[in-house]
């Protein structure tokens, strides 16, 4: 993921998308459209790789996803969750 | 696949095993469900099961909404073969066709919500009818495992990440995450995270709770024993394929694994 930097959704996105490709080694996740449903159908996310994206969104964004938003309305789609983290982010540390 | 060989497993525990092969596609038509200590595991390759139009009829309305909503093709048909194989090993041990099995899930016991352990739901008993087992379905990757039980089970499958999984250590117990966090050299932590997670995530699906509450609330670090009892389950450690880790659990005491080999 590049550093956030004045996050705007576009690019959050873009880096949730790199960061789910590189996580799972499929390159088409690249290509996945902000409507897409990440959890339960559209591209079948393991639990796993959903906690490390998480995990990745509070490292590098600093939004800690599952505790800022109790009923996880965020995480329908990749866009509401690109949103999301892009109204909260606050800069951090490098990699 | 090849078949999964008895050994030393990860945690450096050895599980006894029974391997059994199937030729191809066919699978048995009549297996008993195991008795007491026994758990059934089923192993599939995706990669060398053809979805076919017989298997895809087998699938219920919710499992084909499900296929047809993913939007990759590879997605696709690792859902439907993991669905039909499911289907299959199930008419193997109950008698009934794989269509007309009825899947449901039971309350989670820890919410109270419909999202607890799935289940084959009992239909109007015919003159020898056989007893409903208990299974659980996991699949990652390329690999399907379904475990078959007399009683509660989970199984739980994870393909090694390509991505450092060292994030995920704080999510597990706080005696896993410090064994964890000690170990030298990131691969064996990644190994041993991964490890922890498809053991935690086994015995979480046996109850029937799932990890959507967290799995860090109790150790399920390897020890000495080859049976870990956790949760009022029994958990082991399978040999899984390369770059899979893998673990079953079994409401009392697992101490017999039998792996199947499927296609």
């Amino acid at each position: 993921m590049s550093p956030p930097g004045g996050a705007d959704a576009a690019s959050v996105t873009d880096d949730l998308r790199a960061f789910l490709a590189s996580a799972t080694g499929r390159d088409e996740l690249l290509r996945l459209p902000p409507g897409t449903a990440l959890f339960g159908t559209a591209v079948g996310l393991d639990s796993l790789t959903g906690t490390l994206l998480l995990r990745e969104i509070h490292r590098r964004f600093g939004v800690d996803v599952a505790g800022e938003d109790l009923n996880l309305d965020s995480l329908a789609t990749l866009g509401t969750l690109a949103a999301f983290v892009a109204e909260r982010a606050r800069p951090q540390d490098g990699p | 696949m090849r078949p999964l060989r008895t050994g030393s497993v990860p945690d450096g525990s050895t599980v006894s095993q029974c391997e059994t092969e199937m030729p191809g596609n066919v699978l048995p038509t009549r297996n008993a469900v195991p008795s007491g200590d026994t758990v059934d595991v089923w192993w599939f390759d995706t990669r060398a099961v053809a979805v076919t139009p017989a298997g895809l009829a087998g699938l219920d309305r919710g499992e084909l909404g499900r296929a047809e909503s993913l939007l990759f093709p590879a997605d696709r048909h690792r859902y439907q073969v993991a669905h039909m194989m499911l289907r299959q090993v199930l008419a193997g041990y109950t008698g009934t066709a794989p269509g007309q099995l009825e899947l449901g899930r039971e309350r989670c016991p820890q919410c109270g919500s419909l999202s607890g352990k799935p289940v084959v739901l009992p239909g109007p008993a015919p003159a020898g009818a056989r007893p409903v087992p208990s299974f659980s379905l996991a699949h990652s990757g390329d690999m399907v495992v379904i475990a078959i039980a007399g009683h509660a089970v989970g199984a739980d499958v994870e393909q090694d990440s390509a991505r450092c999984v060292c994030s995920l250590a704080g999510d597990l117990h706080p005696d896993d995450t410090a064994w964890v966090t000690g170990l030298d050299g990131e691969p064996e932590r990644h190994r041993a995270i991964l490890t922890c997670w498809v053991r935690a995530e086994a015995a979480l699906k046996c109850t029937g709770q799932g990890i959507g509450h967290g799995l860090g609330g109790f150790s399920v670090r390897p020890g000495q024993s080859a049976a870990l009892a956790v949760n009022g389950c029994t958990v082991r450690q399978l040999a899984a394929p390369p770059r899979y880790r893998a673990a079953v659990a079994l409401a009392g005491g697992a101490t017999a694994v039998c792996v199947r080999k499927g296609s």
